[in-house]
């Protein structure tokens, strides 16, 4: 891992990387959608309304997915100091945040037709509705962290405050996945788990498409962040060294 | 139940979860891919300037 610490090496294979993710992702993302939306039935309880779950269900892996990552990132920062480690919790947290938003706001147009109501102050939507409080508060956090360059501190590391939010932070998400059992709630129990699904296949399938494109998507919009503060650093401090030039009459 | 809305009046409820979802994703796709080709093209021009 400490192989790709270095930025030039990490840019070598981020550029190429970044428009297949994009185009992958698009290409599954418009598939999985279209099949959720013309090819798969109704479901037989909840109707036209069940289709929004190929949107829902990978908004929320991923709005859980990137607060993983970027406390995973500010472990890595803490521990063993890698350069890009703190780089890349920076460029997670507005899509994570976007993703955690978008969940939210698919699962509450799903509530009104489905249970009656926008929203209830229930286990699964309080503490949803905690995560993205945790992003906006990361995303405060990390754009005040010292001066100069944006905001960001020297090389885009993290403070050691940030990075320990980001891991304290990183307890709300197994309560967000064991609300459901903890807790009685409008939302429906665990679907999917590591033992298999209780949804049927022939409803399932399209989900494994968008969430594939959804991922994919949300990689490319991480890598495409990371490579604008690698940019940014680079120009911050190429307009260092010319100040010191100048200064020592170089 | 209250409120529950059932057959074809559902559709308007997919059809903004969906529309909401492609607005947001190609919005922040859109401004990353932006922000990224400005601060990669003003790297370049610096470093060219320097050699």
């Amino acid at each position: 891992m400490h192989a790709y610490a270095n930025p030039t090496r990490f840019l070598a294979i981020a550029r190429p990387l970044t428009p297949w993710l994009l185009g992958l992702g698009t290409v599954l993302l418009l598939a999985g959608a279209w099949a959720g939306l013309a090819v798969v039935p109704g479901e037989a309880k909840q109707g036209e309304t069940a289709r929004i779950l190929y949107v829902h269900v990978p908004a929320a892996w991923l709005g859980m997915g990137g607060w993983t990552a970027l406390a995973v990132s500010g472990l890595v920062q803490l521990v063993w100091r890698h350069p890009l480690a703190g780089i890349a919790a920076r460029a997670i947290a507005v899509p994570g945040m976007l993703f955690t938003a978008l969940c939210l706001a698919t699962g509450s147009i799903w509530g009104k037709p489905t249970w009656g109501t926008w929203w209830e102050w229930d286990g699964r939507m309080t503490s949803m509705l905690v995560l993205l409080f945790l992003y906006a508060g990361f995303i405060a956090l990390t754009m005040g962290d010292t001066g100069g360059n944006g905001g960001q501190r020297q090389g885009g590391s993290l403070s050691r405050g940030a990075a320990v939010y980001a891991l304290v932070g990183a307890i709300n998400i197994p309560i967000i996945n064991r609300s459901v059992v903890w807790w009685n709630s409008l939302h429906q129990g665990p679907s999917i788990t590591v033992r298999g699904s209780s949804i049927d296949g022939a409803l399932l399938w399209p989900l494994g498409l968008t969430l594939l494109g959804f991922s994919f998507l949300f990689g490319a919009i991480v890598l495409m962040r990371m490579r604008r503060i690698i940019a940014d650093n680079r120009v911050a401090a190429r307009l260092r060294r010319l100040a010191d030039d100048e200064g020592s009459g170089v | 139940m209250t409120g529950v809305i059932s057959g074809s009046g559902q559709w308007a409820y997919v059809v903004a979860a969906y529309a909401l979802t492609a607005l947001l994703i190609a919005a922040v796709l859109g401004h990353s891919w932006r922000a990224m080709r400005k601060a990669e093209r003003r790297s370049d021009a610096l470093r060219r300037d320097r050699t």
